[in-house]
């Protein structure tokens, strides 16, 4: 069948599946609700793998195994095999386990800590074998279903970075699978570098503050210059320091993103960064240190990539609108392994990454939906077809 | 009290035996049991949702486990019937069920109705209000009925250090439970003290017994069923599970007292009608309480009224619709 047909036929079929899976709404809650509730902060996920594999077994699904960093994974065979297309899940969240984490499901919606970012994206993992069963869809490929750990911020994906480096299977395409925002399509990951600088005070100096140090290492942050061409952008995105108002603080944490179009310009700062740590160092006399966290490579898929074509046009026929930001720094580690990679929201939903999280409901079947044409997209020959 | 160490060796059990699912639906199977769930509620929209979802997903459609579940209402005012219902739980209004009977508010009311509305051999009763739902809460209570069938009621405990040492660590119930329940249970009923959790709102009891037992409408149904089930069958037919943790709503010690209160009166009124008190006076259903307003002190009377439902059996129309003799 060729792309053109092959397409008319994707669209009749995944049209019709909002309806067909609502059938497995509560399945697909349940699930979210027994994954939501096991606290899994980056490094600590191993009890949501656990619930993962009984899962996968229960499915009767072939390979399911924990690899040595603790990912999770799964194969669904395909009727011809031999290509293997990945649809990935991180299954850390970024609350501590001392956060409650009890859900609320009311008929709208469901609010808690991590429910969007990811336990609906790793119940939406769990159940897909059981929902590809219940619409009748099979594929000629294996679907390779990973639930990856240590994701989030100093986690910088290791868990999926080592899978990918250590598989003996060729990844033919990916999905990545995050809990919201319905209608993005991120194709591409921008030159990015997750930064620490931590700061001790020397004692002898006692009216010397840490925070007045990071003070100024933020004042001279922001005084370098960043390229405009390459959209370069510096965001301070944590701080912490001190122990009570009364005293210098002896300690004091900054945490920022670096990102940028350009991997050179990430190192041409970064350098800066680091000659500016030196001098102020020696200035407050404070030991100061600058520590990567996390950093992703910029590259990804051509906006006119037939994968990202045929995408749009899959989420076109679901009535969802594709979102114009092709960046996210989730596909990274595939794009590090040059795998054409996607990634996408299951579901609409609100202030993520705060305890009150929330998602909606009445959306997250046409997000299956879009999840499965995909599939069938990258089954039907869109990502070998460029 | 050597039997009470017997029993809490042989009966006592923790959730995690019971994981192999297949297994218990397989012996559920084999002895022709059913079972039903019923979650009797009260302005519970908050939880509710989760609680049909998380059942129905994986008891019913994933481990047979429950043949049916039930919400019953006793006349919520938030939206707790039309979240249940939307989430796909059969839900009754009390009210409806048994109407001739009348209607009396209160969580025992709807325990004993759903005796009659429900059609398992088993009925596994769940408290609407748990926060930290899971899937345990059931087969964690039903299954020892299910393999051992001389054991006929079984009742929730939660219990679950962080870590074991071999160091003595208290093991109990509630406020209520310590300061009321377990000291009336040492000096009447020695051998229920064994009950880690008597007051908790989850258990799973046979039919034949259930039926069997009259049921206090209000706060006293759990303690009049241990004494009740005790006086009939013995500890031996007791087990007990411990379910891990239960996270739910913080009552205030003011309404602990009104349910201290409600339970004494059922408990005083046992101890009359089995002959192990005499001459008690007529029991006042007010309960006083007292609030400070500036440097006067006011009287809250509350009437709590311990009304009793007959046992099950006793109602021709339970009879007829279960075909009894």
């Amino acid at each position: 069948m060729n792309p053109i047909d092959n397409f008319e036929h994707i669209r009749d079929r995944v049209r019709q599946l909002p309806l067909e899976l609502e059938r497995f709404r509560e399945l697909l809650l349940a699930n979210v609700i027994m994954f939501g509730e096991i606290p899994a902060p980056t490094f600590h996920e191993q009890e949501r793998i656990n619930l993962m594999e009984q899962r996968f077994t229960e499915c009767g699904l072939q390979n399911c195994s924990i690899d040595e960093k603790g990912n999770g994974a799964a194969i669904i065979p395909g009727s011809e095999g031999g290509s293997t297309i990945m649809v990935a899940a991180h299954a850390d969240t970024p609350f501590p386990a001392s956060v409650d984490h009890t859900l609320t499901l009311e008929p709208d919606r469901i609010v808690g800590p991590g429910i969007a970012d990811n336990s609906l994206g790793i119940a939406v993992l769990a159940t897909l074998p059981t929902l590809l069963e219940g619409v009748g869809i099979s594929f000629k490929s294996d679907i390779l279903l990973l639930s990856s750990v240590k994701s989030l911020n100093e986690g910088n994906q290791e868990g999926l970075r080592f899978f990918l480096s250590n598989t003996k299977r060729p990844i033919a395409a990916a999905l990545a699978v995050e809990g919201v925002q319905l209608g993005r399509l991120n194709y591409r990951s921008r030159a990015s570098l997750g930064g620490e600088i931590f700061c001790v005070a020397d004692k002898a100096y006692e009216e010397v503050s840490a925070l007045d140090v990071l003070s100024q290492i933020i004042y001279r942050l922001r005084k370098i210059q960043l390229p405009e061409q390459s959209a370069t952008r510096l965001i301070l995105g944590y701080i912490e320091g001190g122990v009570t108002y009364k005293t210098p603080a002896r300690k004091a944490r900054l945490k920022f993103q670096l990102s940028s179009d350009s991997d050179q310009t990430i190192v041409d700062i970064t350098e800066k960064i680091d000659s500016l740590i030196a001098e102020l160092s020696k200035e407050y006399k404070a030991n100061i240190d600058f520590n990567i966290i996390a950093r992703t490579r910029y590259g990804g898929m051509d906006p006119k990539h037939f994968f990202v074509l045929q995408a749009r046009r899959v989420l076109t026929t679901l009535g969802i609108h594709p979102g114009d930001n092709p960046y996210s720094s989730v596909v990274s580690g595939f794009v590090e392994n040059e795998i054409p990679a996607m990634c996408i929201g299951i579901t609409t939903g609100e202030n993520l990454n705060y305890p009150d999280e929330r998602i909606d409901i009445s959306p997250i079947m046409k997000g299956v939906a879009q999840l499965i044409g995909l599939l069938m997209a990258i089954d039907g020959g869109c990502c070998a077809e460029h | 009290m050597q039997n009470i160490s017997n029993w809490l060796q042989s009966n006592t059990f923790h959730h995690s035996q019971f994981w192999d699912l297949l297994r218990l639906i397989e012996e559920k199977e084999k002895k022709g049991l059913t079972v039903s769930l019923c979650i009797p509620t009260l302005n519970e929209e908050k939880t509710i949702g989760k609680e049909v979802v998380l059942f129905k997903s994986e008891l019913v459609d994933r481990y047979p486990l429950l043949d049916e579940i039930a919400v019953i209402d006793s006349g919520s005012t938030d939206r707790t019937i039309e979240v249940a219902a939307s989430f796909g739980a059969s839900v009754y209004l009390s009210a409806d069920i048994l109407p001739e009977t009348g209607f009396k508010r209160g969580k025992g009311e709807n325990l004993w109705k759903a005796i009659y509305q429900l059609q398992g051999d088993i009925i596994v009763y769940v408290d609407a209000d748990i926060k930290n739902i899971h899937p345990r809460f059931v087969y964690g209570l039903v299954a020892p009925i299910i393999y051992r069938p001389e054991i006929k009621y079984v009742k929730a405990f939660y219990d679950r250090p962080l870590a074991l040492s071999s160091e003595i660590r208290p093991s109990g119930g509630g406020r209520v439970t310590e300061i009321l329940v377990r000291p009336l249970f040492s000096l009447f009923f020695p051998e229920l003290t064994a009950i880690i959790q008597p007051l908790s709102g989850e258990y799973a009891v046979k039919r034949e017994i259930l039926e069997r037992i009259p049921f206090p409408v209000g706060y006293g149904v759990e303690t009049s069923h241990l004494i009740d089930v005790y006086d009939g069958w013995g500890i031996e037919a007791f087990a007990q599970t411990d379910l891990d943790k239960r996270v739910h709503r913080h009552q205030s010690t003011r309404d602990l007292g009104k349910m201290a209160f409600g339970i004494l009166r059922t408990f005083l009124k046992r101890l009359k009608t089995k002959g192990i008190v005499k001459d008690m006076p007529e029991l006042t259903p007010y309960l006083r309480q007292f609030q400070a307003r500036e440097n006067n002190y006011e009287q809250i009377i509350h009437e709590i009224v311990e009304e009793e439902r007959p046992p099950m059996i006793e109602l021709p129309e339970y009879r007829a619709k279960r075909g009894i003799e």
